[in-house]
């Protein structure tokens, strides 16, 4: 049987998954305001329930697992943040890596390859622009000046288009992409062969063998 | 079609509220019970069962006191915000240039509400859900079941005005009617709505400067608002590309890795 090592505990696949629906859910009620053809699936304003109901799962999910897993929660925003010159080795490489060519112009990556903590910076910053400017528009309504809002809203479609658009991105790499496969396999299982850890996350693979936990 | 208009003389209008009390009564709707704070103005704001309201301002300069009056409803811009931020088109312009409005399209955003630059619709919705009533603002009497316009009436409010301080027709006919009324009024006086956000369906003959009417100086569509003319097809244009873009980068890896796969 072939090895394999445990990439994401089940607590972080449950959060991933959770605010993947939420997002999703988010993402086409916002959408319907968004494209004029499908507005007529926002009349009367019960996709903004349904779209007030999930941004309030998707803030409480992440609150959730914030105050359960501090100390993995921190590891994850800094190793989001953190960034090396193999990062910069990365961007050189990624044109021709993932295009297909050679796999040995990548240089060793972490436990996040710097393409997926791109990713992470994306989500925690239109994370924070969404969850903002969406609590200025839904409860200080009013409170606030019109100019405010306006800006709010703004900030809003920014982040959607911003966010929207790397999440595509997300989602082709992670699913589609053939030197991707075992990316989609351990956040639904939690693990990753072996193998595959080593030659995509060489730096995170030799850490976990030399026991280290993260 | 002609473009139509409402025009209000201010130096015509003795604040008797007949056009409000018959706004309210042509579109069926419900008084708003007041109470006295101290002027004749009332209710205090525009709602969703007020759409019309005559504003009382009292200026005073050198010793002398000015009572100044003016009638506060939807000014129906050629610019109008309104209909630019509204994403279901339930505020539209008429060929006639009002801004009505489709109901039963609207999804109570409120876009609208934080971006008319003279603050006029109004909604009544739960602040936790979202739901209620739909947008409500002056509709030029063109609300379907309720509609004059089309029905060859005037709209209610100047029908009822008894000082001619109201009058409907060919906007065009208004302003030229306004410039001499201006020119005839002389010292401060001036016309707002000829060219104001893309020139306003309902003019104003004014006897001083806008802002002692409570109106703003210069009225514009708010710079967020036409920053989403520009963020919608910027929105596909990048969505497009990038997924156009993905497609063709699976595509090639795939054939790549493949080919040097069978290579071995």
């Amino acid at each position: 049987m072939q090895q394999e090592v445990e990439r994401f505990r089940k607590r972080a696949r449950v959060q991933h998954w959770w605010i993947v629906v939420c997002a999703l859910i988010l993402g086409l009620t916002g959408l319907f305001l968004f494209v004029s053809g499908f507005a007529g699936a926002a009349e009367g304003g019960g996709s903004r329930l349904v779209h007030r109901i999930a941004a309030i799962c998707f803030v409480a999910g992440p609150v959730l697992y914030f105050f359960t897993n501090p100390r993995s929660s921190w590891e994850w925003i800094k190793e989001a943040f953190t960034w090396t010159k193999d990062d910069i080795g990365w961007f050189q490489a990624a044109p021709i890596y993932y295009f297909g060519g050679p796999e040995d112009v990548m240089p060793p990556q972490g436990r996040s390859n710097t393409g997926q903590k791109m990713w992470m910076v994306v989500v925690i910053v239109t994370g924070v622009i969404f969850v903002m400017s969406g609590f200025f528009m839904w409860f200080l309504k009013g409170t606030i000046s019109a100019e405010t809002y306006q800006v709010m809203l703004l900030l809003h479609d920014i982040a959607f288009i911003g966010g929207g658009t790397m999440l595509l991105v997300h989602i082709a790499l992670a699913v589609f992409h053939p030197r991707m496969t075992e990316a989609l396999r351990s956040m639904w299982g939690g693990k990753s062969s072996a193998h595959y850890a080593k030659t995509h996350h060489g730096k995170w693979y030799d850490r976990i063998s030399a026991g280290e936990s993260t | 079609m002609a473009e139509k208009a409402i025009l209000y003389d201010s130096s015509k209008c003795t604040a008797c509220r007949a056009c409000q009390v018959a706004c309210k009564n042509w579109n069926e709707l419900e008084a708003v019970e007041t109470t006295n704070w101290g002027s004749y103005e009332n209710p205090r704001d525009l709602s969703p069962k007020t759409w019309l309201k005559m504003e009382f301002r009292e200026i005073g300069d050198n010793g002398t006191l000015r009572w100044l009056f003016s009638r506060r409803a939807c000014m129906h811009c050629s610019e109008a915000a309104c209909v630019k931020v509204c994403p279901t088109g339930a505020l539209y312009h008429r060929p006639d240039g009002f801004v009505a409005i489709e109901k039963n399209k609207c999804t109570n955003c409120g876009y609208c509400v934080e971006f008319c630059p003279f603050d006029i619709p109004r909604l009544d919705v739960n602040r936790a859900s979202g739901l209620g009533e739909r947008v409500t603002k002056c509709t030029a009497c063109t609300t379907p079941g309720l509609n004059r316009i089309d029905n060859d009436a005037i709209p209610a409010c100047v029908k009822t005005c008894p000082t001619g301080a109201l009058s409907y027709g060919n906007r065009d006919t208004l302003v030229a009617a306004a410039e001499a009324r201006v020119q005839e009024l002389g010292g401060n006086a001036r016309l707002y709505g000829k060219n104001e956000v893309g020139g306003t369906h309902v003019l104003y003959v004014l006897e001083d400067s806008p802002t002692s009417y409570g109106l703003p100086e210069d009225p514009t569509v708010p710079a967020a608002a036409t920053a989403h003319d520009i963020l919608k097809p910027l929105g596909y244009a990048v969505a497009g590309v990038v997924a156009l873009g993905l497609l063709l980068n699976v595509m090639v890896a795939r054939a790549r890795i493949i080919s040097r796969e069978e290579e071995k």
